[in-house]
């Protein structure tokens, strides 16, 4: 017990202080990539711990969703990341059915941040809520079916059991369903951490904005809570990809030694993936709204195939 | 360095690219941009090439080496840079809206995948289950679905250069089919194929510049208009 508590300590440990650093890695390089100088690595650190400290000013018509929302969101992602195997094979709260619960405590964040943004009572809030909701109808059958299609490789709905299949095999893992299903889910990524093509994390143009919609009202500790609760769920997600497709030097063990291979190992698996996701977010224009669920096709299409292809190969 | 004389490893990789070929054709058919469905035609050819290279390796048969290297050549470098001067000179970079709007004729694509699986399907004799028998049968499944989603690329766009390239495509859907069946035609009708492509994308450039000279548009719709 006291095993399992300390495995899901450091984890936590890992996760809160990754993700910050990760969002402050990718602002930086994307503006290095721009000609821009762009904030230091550790500006979100700084932004975070300056939000804690500030006050808050909270809308008249907001009800106990609007308090209740920041906390969820924030809950609901690390829990996530407790499911996802990060520098082991053997994540901390490994459960049957594990990769239906991370699908759905992601979409529980998502529905209360869309509720949160309606509860503030300003129209921008609606106006993100709806975006959200429109773009999350299809993005998440396409996140489902791309994660079904590695769990019927593996024959397990156990993430950490995913994973251990996936390192026995190493490059054996590769056929062509996972290959779509890694499509998929890189779409799903740019989508859900609300990346160019998508939407625009930069800005608070009123015409695109989505995520910055919905948390126009929130300040403060609330905020805070929310953008680090929004970076937990990018490195989750990330995690999520590079481990279940990538799967080398995930150690099988909690020794040191396997734990600090494994590290390295998974810091640069994430950092890599980061680039490619920088690299679109520069090389792309953002899509008109009405062109996402086009992008979002492509991604369910891919993600369709890919599970049906596991059967046919 | 073992797994490079493993079969097994050349399988999966030739398989994989197949794969990354056919997700490329997908993702091209949503593609609005002249521009950017010829760079997908590129790397296309360029994994074509590789594929063929990696054939060659493993199946010890030299003169694949040489079709791999005419087609890097020719369909992942020369073609292009022909068809980028092409969109360069008429100025025209965009597509119009197709026949079919975008998600149906993505959807569709994937339909035409599966149509090709399950064709490739009945080439596929299990009691024979060697591994070239297991490479034929992935690899001819996604040429299949090359040829037919290159063939839906014509008949739904309008622009006539878009149809140039839904030519392309299917050609190398035929290009993927043979080398993986066959392990490479006699290299003479290999290199006819060659000539034969280039010779058409050459006259089809020339034919597209004279329609837009004509008609101010490339619009192969607004051909109709010679009949009234």
């Amino acid at each position: 017990m006291t095993g399992l508590l300390a495995k899901a300590g450091l984890q936590m440990v890992l996760l809160l202080l990754v993700a910050p650093l990760l969002s402050g890695i990718i602002k930086t390089l994307k503006a290095r990539l721009q000609t821009r100088r762009g904030p230091g690595i550790l500006q979100s650190y700084r932004d975070i711990f300056k939000l804690f400290h500030k006050g808050m000013v909270i809308p008249d018509t907001a009800s106990w969703i609007f308090s209740t929302t920041p906390y969820i969101v924030f809950v609901t992602a690390a829990l996530v990341g407790l499911m996802i195997p990060m520098t082991t094979t053997d994540a901390p709260l490994s459960l049957f059915g594990g990769v239906l619960a991370v699908v759905y405590l992601l979409a529980l964040g998502r529905f209360f941040l869309a509720l949160g943004g309606l509860d503030a009572g300003s129209s921008f809030g609606g106006l993100g809520s709806s975006r959200e909701m429109t773009i999350s109808a299809i993005a998440e059958p396409a996140m489902m079916l791309a994660i079904f299609t590695v769990a019927l490789a593996a024959s397990s709905t156990n993430l950490s059991e995913m994973a251990k299949v996936a390192v026995s095999q190493s490059w054996k893992f590769l056929a062509p369903s996972q290959m779509l299903a890694f499509a998929a889910l890189f779409i799903v990524l740019i989508a859900e951490t609300g990346r160019i093509p998508v939407d625009n994390p930069a800005t608070h143009l009123e015409l695109t904005m989505i995520h910055e919609a919905m948390i126009l009202e929130y300040s403060g500790p609330y905020l805070a809570l929310i953008e680090w609760g929004a970076s937990i769920k990018q490195l989750v997600l990330m995690t999520l990809l590079v481990n279940t497709f990538f799967p080398f030097g995930l150690s099988s063990d909690w020794t040191a030694r396997g734990l600090g291979l494994g590290l390295i190992f998974y810091l640069t698996k994430i950092f890599l993936l980061a680039g490619l996701v920088i690299l679109v977010e520069t090389t792309n224009a953002k899509l008109r709204l009405f062109r996402v669920p086009e992008l979002l096709m492509v991604s369910f299409i891919f993600g369709a195939l890919a599970l049906i292809s596991t059967f046919l190969f | 360095m073992t797994f490079f004389q493993d079969p097994e490893f050349g399988d999966r990789i030739i398989t994989l690219m197949a794969a990354l070929v056919l997700v490329l054709q997908i993702a091209a058919v949503g593609q609005r941009w002249l521009a950017s469905s010829i760079r997908i035609f590129a790397v296309q050819s360029f994994l074509l090439a590789a594929i063929a290279g990696v054939i060659a390796y493993f199946n010890h048969a030299s003169h694949i080496y040489v079709v791999a290297f005419l087609t890097l050549l020719l369909k992942a470098v020369l073609l292009p840079w022909l068809l980028e001067g092409l969109v360069e000179r008429i100025g025209i970079r965009r597509e119009i809206e197709p026949l079919i709007n975008a998600p149906l004729s993505i959807l569709i694509a994937g339909c035409l995948t599966l149509v090709g699986y399950v064709v490739a399907e009945s080439f596929y004799h299990p009691e024979e289950a060697s591994v070239r028998a297991a490479l034929g049968h992935n690899t001819l499944a996604v040429a299949i679905a090359l040829f037919l989603i290159g063939f839906f690329t014509m008949l739904n766009r309008r622009k006539a250069l878009s149809q140039v390239l839904g030519l392309l495509s299917l050609e190398n859907g035929l290009f993927l089919a043979a080398i993986s069946l066959t392990y490479g035609m006699p290299l003479i009708v290999e290199l006819g194929i060659f000539f034969d492509v280039l010779v058409a994308v050459m006259v089809l450039g020339i034919l597209v510049f004279r329609i837009r000279e004509a008609f101010d548009s490339m619009d192969v719709s607004k051909l109709r208009k010679l009949r009234e």
